[in-house]
């Protein structure tokens, strides 16, 4: 059956949202991320305009990450104060980056710099966390006494954490930072969110696990959380300015994310920590392979509508 | 009386009859047909479950005229993203084109080839076809000729591929009939047309000169809740947006509420 979108001013078969906010949502659920880093290319696919894509998907965001976060908050892994720490700092980073993408534009290479910082991000991060996560698969497999040995390791970059000013403790996730570091943290990936223009779950998820040191599950409703706050900002935003949110493919949309968001979470508790990360890690890298191959083809058609990135 | 009044409605069908009677006969005996034009899907509405429809444009020409059918939306202008060629390997977008005097719409169907048919100050004048379109429209930078030429080439794949730019030979029938030539074309009327006004017209060509045209119109507008929303999303963005969030919220604790009922998280 086909609906009329009447935002986007196209017609879209019902099943494919659905079935896209499904897939989506299952990893939101899963990850702790927004997935627009797959959604919007998927619906511009599909035929949707690039600047209704984005807008729309943080629209939907909005219901998947409530069902992710309320099935993670059900479990206690969601770190309230982390992620009030982290939205402020993601707030300040994204008015930088908003202005930063204003200068980019005036000097005319724009898309140049978002999609180099794209891939780059992408493919750093999926490289480290598969990496990582291998060599932590594996650690486990031969005992306990490689944890030791790693923790003595980063001890000078752990002291260097520990001499900052204002030491708090975070009882969800066990951990005891300055409250700076999650200022800092959540606003550079604020910045890099906005110039790449999309949520920054991606960036989130890593900086809680390798910087924070936060556990794998109480990283994925956190992420959740702060993601569901930054994407009302979105949405609203989007909708005043721009007029660009589609009422009703969001509604299609967020009919497979919410239920995929609830599967995610459950199947996430059976995983380990190091599981999820790994799968998360190939997922970023297909990503990065994708947008590589995006860049080197010969692409069918040299023109496109003009607005968003 | 009442004989009186079956009198006076007796008379009246009567003249009716006889005024048709004349008219046909005028119209039979005129030596050249004059050029009509007719859409019978003239008022399109876009509601919830539109997929797009289906336009026929028919009408009675002279017998021995070839014909063209343009449907077209306003001239506009349009600004695309370009994609080129960076540092010899990636391609990403590299500025904006400003396509100026094209229209949104365009779809041009013809008995015959319109450049052989028609001599090119006329396929210009009336903007009939590609090529003619082609010198119409103003891209903005590009001033060499081969740029222009690659540049709309570009445009022309980018518009058909959204259904929005569509051409054609042949398709258009046209058949004699009692001295008068009838044709019809039969189009799939995309869902990507914006709601708007579409001028649907015909010209007659011969001896390459346009020697009659007509016209009618296609009327598209949105109605009931696909007019609604798109209303309250231009006029009302903030309240829309709120709305949105709201029922975004509402959807995520619900669904969640619903997977803890029926024991799903555990």
């Amino acid at each position: 059956m086909y609906l009329y979108l009447p935002v986007a001013l196209t017609s879209i078969n019902i099943l494919i949202p659905v079935g896209l906010g499904l897939a989506v949502g299952l990893l939101s659920g899963l990850f702790g991320v927004g997935g627009g880093f797959l959604m919007t290319p998927l619906l511009i696919m599909f035929g949707i305009p690039a600047t209704v894509a984005a807008a729309t998907d943080s629209n939907q965001i909005v219901a998947a990450s409530t069902s992710g976060t309320y099935a993670h908050w059900r479990v206690g892994n969601v770190d309230f104060k982390m992620g009030l720490y982290l939205l402020i700092g993601g707030f300040i980073g994204g008015l930088f980056g908003v202005q930063a993408i204003k200068i980019l534009k005036a000097t005319g290479n724009a898309d140049f710099v978002i999609k180099m910082t794209y891939v780059l991000m992408l493919g750093i991060v999926g490289t480290y966390m598969f990496i990582e996560s291998l060599q932590s698969i594996r650690k486990a497999k031969k005992g306990d006494d490689a944890h030791i040995s790693e923790s003595s390791k980063e001890s000078a970059f752990g002291r260097f954490l520990k001499a900052l000013p204002l030491q708090t403790h975070f009882e969800k996730s066990g951990v005891t930072h300055s409250l700076l570091l999650p200022l800092i943290f959540g606003g550079f990936v604020g910045v890099l969110a906005a110039i790449m223009g999309v949520g920054g779950g991606f960036l989130m998820v890593p900086v809680m696990v390798y910087i924070l040191r936060m556990p794998m599950h109480v990283v994925v409703g956190t992420s959740l959380f702060q993601i569901l706050f930054n994407c009302i900002e979105v949405t609203f935003l989007q909708a005043y300015t721009n007029h660009n949110v589609d009422f009703i493919l969001a509604a299609l949309l967020l009919l497979g994310s919410t239920v995929g968001a609830q599967v995610g979470a459950v199947f996430g508790r059976k995983l380990k920590g190091e599981q999820l990360k790994i799968i998360l890690a190939i997922i970023v890298l297909a990503v990065t392979v994708k947008i590589i191959f995006e860049l080197t083809l010969s692409p069918s058609l040299l023109l496109s509508q003009a607005g968003g990135h | 009386m009442k004989d009186f009044k079956f009198q006076i409605s007796n008379f009246k069908l009567i003249a009716a009859l006889l005024f048709c009677s004349a008219v046909l006969l005028l119209y039979s005996s005129s030596a050249r047909a004059e050029l009509t034009i007719n859409a019978n899907h003239d008022h399109i509405k876009i509601d919830f479950f539109y997929n797009g429809s289906t336009v026929s444009v028919s009408g009675v020409s002279d017998p021995d005229v070839d014909l063209i059918v343009k449907i077209s939306s306003a001239d506009g202008y349009e600004t695309l993203k370009q994609k080129g060629k960076v540092a010899g390997i990636l391609w990403m977008n590299v500025g904006t084109l400003e396509f100026k005097e094209a229209p949104n719409f365009y779809s041009v169907h013809s008995t015959k080839n319109i450049e052989d048919m028609l001599e090119k100050g006329e396929a210009d004048k009336y903007v009939l076809g590609y090529p003619a379109l082609e010198r119409h429209v103003e891209i903005i930078p590009a001033a060499k000729a081969e740029e222009k030429d690659r540049w709309f080439n570009e445009f022309l794949k980018y518009k058909e591929s959204s259904k929005l730019y569509a051409s054609s030979v042949g398709r258009l029938s046209a058949q004699s009939k009692a001295g008068k030539g009838l044709y019809c074309i039969k189009l799939d009327w995309p869902y990507q047309a914006p709601p708007g006004d579409y001028i649907v017209k015909v010209y007659a060509v011969k001896n390459k000169k346009v020697v009659e045209k007509a016209e009618t119109k296609v009327f598209v507008e949105q109605v009931g809740i696909v007019k609604r929303l798109s209303g309250m999303a231009k006029d009302s963005g903030a309240l829309y947006g709120i709305i949105s969030i709201i029922a975004a919220l509402g959807a995520g604790f619900g669904v969640s509420l619903i997977f803890r009922k029926g024991g799903g998280a555990h």
